[in-house]
């Protein structure tokens, strides 16, 4: 019986292990070079400008593929859940099909376009659109196509959360007291769906952070792209990074699980009660 | 009705009519309620409250007809610039923000400085009882605290028109009687024209300057609580506002000992009020006490008859007397009919014969088109 129970964190275990492994070796291998520890793997953040230019590039595009799902998501979302429930569905299928494409072709598909735009000619108006997208300052190409590549999953998130709502009472509670949609959305709708909407950013920020193929293949020189190219001739340094950003994520991904609890409304609510209690017990005390 | 107050609150619904699918919900409804007056409406579940309700806040375009408030017509104005306040059914709170929060929502949306809303907020929560519940959040308030927080969030932007859809319908005896005070105190105070929304015809009676009665989506009486009391318009209106006695009375029938027939053939169908009706014990009496319900100031005496209806079942008596008088009337005892005052209706039985055969015409008209319609809906719209 007690060997039954114990056993059923084998698995656990063994994916912990799998998991924790190379990551060990990878923290090992960046700040013990030659056995004894040094930060100095590190130096190449303050020492190549170019690692700053991928990370501020990177930054730019995660922060303009957040806004741009949750602009045009949330309100679409809310919109077809309120006014259009038969939509629903064709929603779902469209926003779920970057699921069923492989990046790698999305990736090709984008580069053709581009190729095509570009060989209108200089001076074109398709060519310029083409430069314009590929911009290494501000690469909009990455930005759309990282926004498709997300939907599926913040799709489903937000779906989910709206469910859990009473969304039109919501709205209607907010317009009858002079807030228009817009508005009803940002003040009202998206504080209580707070645990999705931090799913959501979080798995954005991951994937912009994440992603090589589609910017390896578009050159665009994101932190990943960076990795790469630094890893063939200061291998130790691109590692170093490397764990850098896989701790960030893990971190986004922790605080996003923890907040998700913690900002729900029933959380939120029952803190409150404790402060409360807390409140009155001194009170009571005090007297 | 209040000369003093400027007529750009008075609301009015002109031929209103609202159908969901093939469901008729409001018929050409016609309501006016004057600047500063408090009309409640009264009317059993599913009778299309609610949705006038709705139809005057915008939630619902009316399929036909027009709404106008203070003259200014805003059948296609959307809900958040219709500037009128609201009391949902089911509180709509937010549940992620405070009470106090929850107050303030009107006053932030208007971009009132922050100083000035937390005022009112306090102000609003003092009136309504909820001072010390400012921080909590509504999910930690019973249903009655919620139901005061809606009222003050609606209150709290001054607006000058207020629905209120059962406002009070969760509260308990006391706070119920308070608050409806408190409602009606601020209404007449503030000159807000006011759509009061109930169940409880004793609220409904106790607080209106008029009473409206929907029935299946139209209005059946709109008058004064006292003349919808007395002289209900309606043997609907009479058996849906108080408790009524209905009998059969020979058409000479001027008042004094009743013989007790039930109501039919070619009798008057008289609806009386159990204050118009005395039970006198009498040997030969043809009506037996069957129950006394004590109801604290009065008695509710119920008696039934030997006569019985058209369906086999005895008639039903009602009247409320003094304990002294109960005590005359325990069950059992053989008592006698007697109407003091004129009854609260009187259907003369040339009515009742119209009013049959119209219903009769109308339900033939309903299946033809029933007939000629899909099926399967007409039977569902019924
Ligand atoms: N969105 C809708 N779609 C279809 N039918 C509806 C809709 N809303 C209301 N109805 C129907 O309209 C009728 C009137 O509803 P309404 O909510 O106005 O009733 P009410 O008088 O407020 O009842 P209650 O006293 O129970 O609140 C009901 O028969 C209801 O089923
Ligand atoms: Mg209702």
């Amino acid at each position: 019986m007690d060997a039954l129970k114990h056993s059923r964190w084998v698995p656990v275990a063994a994916v912990a292990l799998y998991v924790a492994i190379p990551v060990l070796c990878s923290i090992y291998y960046a700040v013990f070079p030659g056995g004894e520890f040094s930060l100095r793997a590190y130096s190449v953040i303050t020492e190549d400008a170019s690692l700053a230019a991928a990370a501020t590039r990177t930054l730019t595009i995660t922060v303009l593929t957040v806004i741009t799902l949750v602009v045009t998501l949330v309100p679409a979302l809310v919109a077809v859940h309120l006014w259009a429930p038969k939509l629903r569905p064709i929603l779902e299928i469209l926003c779920t099909l970057p699921l069923v494409v492989p990046p790698i072709a999305i990736a090709a598909g984008v580069m053709a376009l581009l190729g095509m735009a570009a060989r209108q000619g200089r001076g074109s108006v398709p060519n310029a659109i083409s430069q314009f997208l590929q911009n290494p300052d501000l690469p909009l190409i990455l930005v759309g196509t990282y926004v498709v590549l997300c939907l599926p999953f913040t799709f489903r998130s937000i779906d989910a959360g709206l469910r859990t709502i009473p969304l039109k009472a919501m709205v209607e509670g907010s317009a009858i007291l002079g807030s228009s949609t817009f508005g009803t959305i940002f003040r009202v709708v998206i504080p209580n769906i707070r645990g999705s909407m931090l799913f959501s950013v979080f798995f954005a920020v991951a994937l912009c952070f994440g992603e090589y193929s589609l910017a390896a293949t578009l050159s665009q020189q994101t932190i990943p792209v960076w990795l790469d190219d630094v890893s063939s001739n200061n291998f130790r340094a691109s590692v170093a990074i490397a764990v850098l950003l896989n701790m960030t994520t893990w971190g986004l991904l922790l605080v996003a699980t923890l907040s998700a609890g913690r900002f729900a409304p029933a959380g939120r609510a029952a803190r409150a009660e404790k402060k409360l209690q807390k409140k009155t017990t001194q009170k009571a005390l005090a007297s | 009705m209040n000369a003093t107050t400027p007529a750009s609150n008075e609301v009015t619904l002109e031929g209103v009519s609202k159908a969901f699918g093939p469901t008729t919900v409001l018929q050409d409804l016609d309501l006016t309620i004057g600047a500063g007056e408090l009309v409640t409406v009264l009317g059993p579940s599913g009778c299309g409250k609610t949705t006038a309700l709705r139809i005057l806040a915008g939630f619902e375009k009316p399929t036909d007809g027009r709404v106008l408030v203070g003259g200014r017509e805003l059948t296609q104005v959307p809900p958040n610039r219709r500037g009128i306040g609201m009391v949902f059914q089911a509180y709509s709170l937010f549940p992620n923000m405070t009470v106090q929060d929850n107050v303030e929502y009107g006053l932030r949306v208007r971009k009132v400085d922050r100083e000035k809303r937390r005022r009112t907020a306090q102000d609003m929560l003092e009136m309504c009882g909820l001072g010390e519940f400012a921080l909590r959040f509504p999910a930690q308030l019973s249903g009655g605290q919620q139901q005061r927080v809606a009222l003050a969030r609606a209150l709290a932007t001054q607006p000058e028109v207020v629905l209120l859809d059962e406002p009070l319908s969760a509260l308990d005896a006391i706070v119920r009687v308070q608050i409806r005070e408190e409602i009606r105190r601020l209404q007449q105070q503030l000159g807000i024209t006011t759509m009061f929304v109930t169940h409880d015809q004793e609220e409904a009676l106790a607080i209106a300057d008029r009473v409206a009665v929907l029935r299946g989506g139209v209005i059946e009486q709109i008058d004064v609580p006292r003349a919808v009391y007395q002289n209900p318009a309606t043997e609907f209106v009479a058996r849906f506002v108080g408790s009524v006695t209905e009998l059969g009375a020979a058409a000479d029938y001027q008042g004094g000992r009743l013989p007790v027939r039930a109501p039919g053939g070619d009798l008057d169908t008289l609806f009386i009020r159990p204050e118009d009706l005395t039970l006198v014990p009498e040997p030969d009496g043809d009506c037996t006490v069957v129950s006394q319900i004590y109801t604290g100031e009065r008695t509710t005496i119920r008696a039934s008859s030997q006569e019985r209806d058209a369906e086999g079942n005895p008639l039903e008596l009602i009247t409320s007397v003094s304990a002294a008088e109960a005590a005359d009337l325990t069950p059992g005892t053989r008592v006698s009919p007697y109407v003091m005052s004129s009854p609260a209706l009187r259907v003369t039985a040339a009515e009742r014969h119209v009013a049959e055969r119209e219903a009769a015409l109308e339900a033939g008209e309903g299946g033809l088109r029933a007939a000629g319609a899909a099926s399967v809906q007409a039977g569902a719209a019924r």
